[in-house]
């Protein structure tokens, strides 16, 4: 150890072996009093050398140099262990409440993200439904229409008169409201005491009084007519000349335009 | 100088025989080395603090002994005084660091001077021809009458001293002085004198020691 002692009293080791070295001198107070001891020949080395002066201006130019230190602050004295770890433990739990919160807000973020993504698919199909909707409700109105014209019973009247050949009538039948139009065209007035009685005939074979009218001078009427009973299937109709006012029963002889 | 706060003019007296045109050299009273270092540490405690007064005293103190050795290192007047100024502002920096137990105060800012003055020689690559000048020419002083000793510890007391380091056998002597003003490592220093490394370290640990027992107990 005298050696290395002595070596790095001269600075001649190198900053590794200076480095050890100073560690071992840390831990040991003999090798401490040997560099102190030796420190008396390496000053008398320095102090051996040829005297020279500095220039004098040199100390005003390193006093300059070095500011007074700021007054020292004194830090107050830990007091114990709780004062001492607490303030760091405070740190630790914000730290970790920041990272918590951080990572919340990215999964909030996301989540929003992707519920807005569901709300614009909920509303895209939202649309797509009220398209359809909208084609169910067409659809609808088209079947109603269909179902509307289905219970339409059409039937066209011919004449039977021989003295007025073009006399004829359309016959315009809805079974679920069980009323009907009649519209005639070319058939002769009749007398004030005479009226035109319309008949269905319920299933094609029994007739149903459906009222009288009169055509006007030109032969021609449109009238809206009721059945004095309910109709279950209107097969046909007929027309038959009869006193004024009407009949129960048709005068087969005096029926002037009937359908197939 | 820098003496001049604590000791006084006492005596004059001719130059050391054998030494050309110096008439007269001035004699420092010794002072009393323990109350000196005690008063070092006390500055250094005080310059750790902040003061700049005392500051100013270490600086008279020490600033020739800094100054020459580093004069010695790079025979450069100017690097020289960077060097000072260098070591003077890491003093400052450092004070608190001081450690009496390993040594006194002059040690460690010689031993810092030396240090700088190696780093800058290192820095400018002048190395290879400072070493071959110490390799030729010895640095201790050939006259006592030149030597900060004198001006540190008076005239007696430097005859022994140079005595004392002149004294050493030549081939310990010159390791030493590659060591210390050559900022040579050990390894350097045996490839240098093509001598083995073991022999190096011996040579220097016998020269320092015997150095020291002849110092020891004297109070400079």
């Amino acid at each position: 150890m005298q050696e290395q002692a002595s070596l790095h009293v001269l600075g001649a080791l190198t900053d590794t072996e200076a480095y050890e070295f100073k560690k071992a001198m840390k831990a040991d107070p003999e090798l401490q009093a040997l560099v102190a001891s030796l420190s008396i020949a390496t000053e008398a080395l320095a102090s051996a050398v040829p005297a020279a002066e500095p220039p004098p201006q040199l100390r005003a130019k390193i006093l300059d140099q070095v500011a007074p230190r700021q007054k020292m602050v004194t830090l107050p004295e830990r007091k114990s262990g709780f004062a001492l770890w607490l303030p760091w433990s405070l740190a630790t739990c914000l730290a970790s409440l920041c990272v918590l919160l951080f990572a919340q807000d990215s999964k909030l973020k996301n989540t929003l993200t992707a519920q807005a993504e569901q709300i614009n698919s909920l509303h895209q199909l939202a649309a797509s439904l009220q398209s359809a909707t909208n084609n169910l409700q067409q659809t609808v109105f088209a079947l109603q229409e269909t179902n509307r014209l289905a219970n339409l019973r059409i039937a066209m009247l011919n004449s039977l008169l021989a003295d007025a050949p073009k006399a004829v009538a359309v016959s315009l039948w809805d079974d679920s409201k069980q009323q009907g139009v009649f519209v005639v065209q070319n058939l002769k007035p009749l007398p004030a005491d005479r009226d035109y009685q319309l008949w269905v005939l319920d299933n094609g074979t029994t007739p149903v009084d459906a009222g009288v009218f009169r055509v006007d001078e030109k032969g021609n009427v449109r009238v809206e007519f009721k059945a004095k009973q309910p109709i279950k299937v209107a097969g046909r109709f007929a027309v038959t000349e009869e006193v004024r006012g009407g009949v129960t029963s048709p005068t087969i002889k005096n029926m002037v335009l009937a359908s197939n | 100088m820098s003496m001049c706060a604590q000791t006084s003019l006492v005596q004059v007296f001719p130059a050391f025989s054998g030494r050309p045109a110096r008439s007269f050299a001035v004699i420092i009273e010794p002072v009393n080395q323990p109350e000196t270092q005690d008063r070092d540490v006390a500055l250094l405690r005080q310059i750790a603090a902040g003061d700049r007064t005392a500051f100013a005293e270490f600086y008279d103190r020490h600033s020739t002994l800094m100054f020459s050795v580093a004069m010695k290192i790079l025979n450069d007047n100017s690097e020289a005084q960077d060097v000072l100024q260098e070591t003077f502002l890491q003093i400052w920096e450092k004070a608190g660091k001081f450690d009496p137990k390993l040594g006194k105060a002059s040690s460690w800012v010689a031993i810092m001077t030396r240090n700088k003055a190696v780093d800058k020689i290192r820095a400018s690559q002048r190395r290879s021809r400072l070493a071959d000048e110490a390799a030729t020419a010895h640095a201790i002083a050939a006259e006592v009458a030149d030597t900060v000793n004198e001006n540190l510890h008076g005239h007696e007391e430097a005859k022994i001293i140079q005595a004392a380091i002149v004294g050493l056998p030549e081939e310990q002597r010159h390791a030493i002085e590659l060591a210390y003003f050559s900022g040579l490592t050990q390894d350097e220093i045996s490839k240098k004198l093509n001598t083995p490394l073991g022999t190096i370290k011996a040579r220097i640990r016998r020269g320092l020691l015997k150095l020291r027992d002849q110092l020891e107990g004297r109070h400079y």
